[in-house]
């Protein structure tokens, strides 16, 4: 008898499993006329914790296509896995590589398939659009998108963005008389822009998630020049066939405190 | 809701060569609802110093107001301007006097320091709500823009810039910065201070 | 034919001993009582044409539906059981819908093509927890008429599933006779008007009616325009040219 008054008064109770995680760091993709930049840094953090120095967030898919995945790093992880097994079905399926459009569409159908039990992520995809033009689509975590010439995402997406506004988009720049602003910019001066934000973000990142190493991937078009690649340090080729379009990663390192 | 987003509004002050700049937005806002576009943020404390108030509006009133009453009762006793270090000093302690009940406002200052030799040199600084100070070399930013401002100056920004390259650095940094901010913009004005003037500018930004 | 009848013929999916299936091959019999159909390729696009069987002078000719759209760069001309067609033309549609609302691009051809020939041996008993299938092979034979990005593309399917790509083919009744002449005048160059009338004539050669523009079916596919059933006017104009 007294142990069940005890257990009135304990009333009801609550518990709960929280599926997600946040483990920071910051993606990025620039479009370019007949290129495309895709980068990612490499730490992976809980919180103040420093998980691994090196994760990669930025994967290729085909030779023409590279995915860029940030937030919560299982789901990202799974979602890649699950994007690259669809990749084969529609080779196997259709006799040719998915174009980038319809790989974006699929990111948006798989994304929104999990509309009530959502992949915890911000996926940038980058590469070559069929028509041989440069190309970056983002997306929420539920597969709302869009094809842009540039986008940030991540932990330091308020800090990248408006500089790539200013820089790539030349927004609140007004262009000298008789002249106008370039639509895209050469290879070089991106990856400069590249990897000013990410030591701009390693800088001054509050919860310093953003860090320890930067992938960027560079994907040119069928056909198209070097444009200077040959003359970068720590350029590694990661191109499987002769013809058709080329894919590049530099690796660069970034502050590890 | 956070308190520092009521009004929204944002501010940054930079060093440049023999020169300082502080600029702010123009929005007041209540929510997300604009109230108004002009609505000044920085104020003038002596002819050398400028002080940047971003936070809850009501203590932007009052916090200029109180500063003006110190500032003048220091000027009254010393019997000379205050130095931009002093004030400084002067905004952290008062801050901290409401230490457990603070002012939701985020200083920023900019000024031009006596040196020794007679000369000036520029000085900026900012100060937590609660009065804890920033001496930064290169630019301080507060406001509900904050990390944007972050992100842009530190990507724009370098050493020893003339009058005119900071003020186009600071103007680019705040436009752009409060542009992907919904709390912060309509409008922006900029000050440039050198030894012997100041230039104040009003930008035209997007209103939306 | 009747002599070769044999236990055989019962189990829907049972081979004989030497290896046939016996319903399916009644089945392909089944297309050469169909009315006669035809399909040519050329490098403008593809022409499909049916002959339209009137029975009876009480039947509203234009009810008679063999030409079907699939998608907007898809067209199907059909010879045999037309209700069976029915079942895989809507199976076709669907699959082009949920390629374009999955890919944002335009199926292929032969895409499609498999998707249909994948139905095309679902018959006999189904398997637990499965859709419930036919019970007998369709009885319908398949001109698949379409424009992607390898061009334009006729495809033939049958019964039993197979499925082969065609410069010029003809099923259904007359088709023995049709193939030979459009063997003898298919061309690679041909252009889209020729193989209008092409199609025409051949099917005026097999047809026991005389032909006219309310008893034969013309669509086209072509890479500007996609898939449209050629109206009265075209129609009429098509046949006096020819």
């Amino acid at each position: 008898m007294p142990d069940m008054v005890s257990l009135d008064r304990a009333g009801p109770q609550q518990r709960q499993f929280n599926p997600y995680s946040d483990n920071g760091g910051t993606i990025l993709a620039i479009a370019g006329a007949d290129f495309s930049v895709i980068a990612g840094d490499t730490r992976q953090s809980e919180g103040y914790n420093i998980q691994t120095r090196y994760a990669p967030k930025v994967f290729k898919l085909t030779d023409k296509a590279v995915l860029a995945v940030n937030g919560f790093a299982a789901d990202g992880n799974m979602f890649v896995k699950r994007v690259r097994q669809r990749l084969e079905w529609y080779r196997h399926a259709h006799a040719k590589d998915m174009p980038l459009r319809a790989i974006a569409r699929l990111i948006q159908t798989m994304l929104y398939g999990r509309r009530f039990f959502p992949y915890y992520v911000y996926n940038i995809l980058g590469g070559i659009e069929e028509d041989g033009s440069g190309a970056v689509y983002s997306f929420d975590p539920v597969g709302s998108y869009e094809r842009e010439s540039c986008r940030a995402a991540g932990a330091a997406q308020s800090l990248v963005q408006p500089f790539l506004d200013n820089q790539i988009y030349f927004k609140n720049q007004t262009a000298a008389p008789g002249t106008t602003h370039p639509k895209h910019l050469p290879l070089q001066e991106v990856l400069s822009l590249v990897i000013d934000s990410f030591t701009s973000a390693t800088e001054r990142h509050i919860e310093a998630s953003v860090g320890d190493g930067l992938e960027m991937y560079v994907v040119l078009a069928r056909g198209s020049q070097l444009q200077g690649l040959e003359n970068v340090p720590n350029v590694q080729e990661m191109t499987t066939t002769s013809d058709g379009e080329r894919i590049f990663i530099i690796r660069r390192e970034l502050k590890k405190d | 809701m956070s308190i520092m987003e009521y009004n929204g509004g944002s501010v940054i002050a930079m060093v440049g060569k023999d020169c300082v700049a502080i600029a702010s937005d123009l929005r007041l806002g209540n929510q997300a609802l604009g109230i108004s576009s002009n609505f000044q943020k920085i104020f003038p404390v002596t002819d050398r110093i400028y002080l940047g108030l971003p936070g809850l509006a009501t203590d932007v009133t009052t916090l200029r107001e109180l500063f003006r009453y110190r500032v003048n009762m220091y000027t009254i006793k010393e019997e000379r301007d205050i130095e931009p270090e002093t004030f400084a000093h002067l905004v952290s302690s008062t801050l901290y006097e409401r230490r457990f009940g603070p002012f939701f406002i985020e200083p920023v200052m900019a000024g031009m320091s006596k040196t020794p030799s007679g000369g000036y040199k520029p000085f900026i600084a900012a100060t937590d709500l609660i009065g804890c100070l920033n001496f930064a070399k290169d630019f301080v930013v507060a406001g509900t823009a904050s990390s944007k401002l972050y992100g842009v100056a530190e990507g724009l920004w370098e050493p020893d810039l003339e009058p005119e390259d900071l003020f186009e650095t600071i103007s680019q940094t705040m436009l752009n910065a409060v542009d992907r901010d919904a709390y912060s913009g309509w409008g922006v004005i900029v000050h440039v201070m050198t030894k012997d003037k100041v230039i104040t500018r009003t930008l035209k930004g997007r209103m939306d | 034919m009747f002599l070769t009848r044999s236990e055989y013929d019962r189990g829907v999916n049972t081979f004989s001993p030497e290896g046939r299936l016996f319903q399916v091959e009644y089945a392909i019999e089944a297309i050469k009582l169909g009315s006669t159909t035809i399909g040519i390729k050329t490098p403008e696009g593809v022409i499909i044409a049916v002959e339209k069987r009137v029975q009876s002078p009480l039947l509203e000719s234009s009810s008679i539906e063999k030409i079907m759209e699939i998608d907007s760069h898809l067209g199907c001309a059909m010879s045999g059981l037309i209700a069976d067609a029915r079942t895989m033309i809507d199976h076709a549609r669907v699959t082009a819908q949920n390629h374009s609302f999955t890919y944002d691009e335009k199926i292929k051809v032969e895409s499609v093509t498999q998707a249909v020939c994948d139905l095309a041996l679902r018959f006999g008993e189904s398997v637990h927890d499965e859709d419930a299938m036919m019970s007998r092979p369709f009885g319908v034979a398949l001109l698949i008429a379409g424009v992607d990005e390898l061009g334009p593309q006729l495809f033939h399917t049958d019964p039993s599933g197979t499925f082969v790509r065609y410069n010029a083919k003809a099923i259904g009744s007359g088709s023995e006779a049709a193939q030979a002449e459009l063997q003898d005048k298919w061309h690679s160059k041909m252009t889209l008007q020729e193989a209008q009338i092409l199609t025409l004539r051949v099917l005026k050669q097999v047809m026991e009616e005389k032909l006219d523009h309310n008893n034969v079916q013309v669509a086209q596919v072509t890479p500007t325009k996609g898939f449209e059933i050629l109206d009265e006017t075209k129609l009429k104009s098509v046949i006096d040219l020819m």
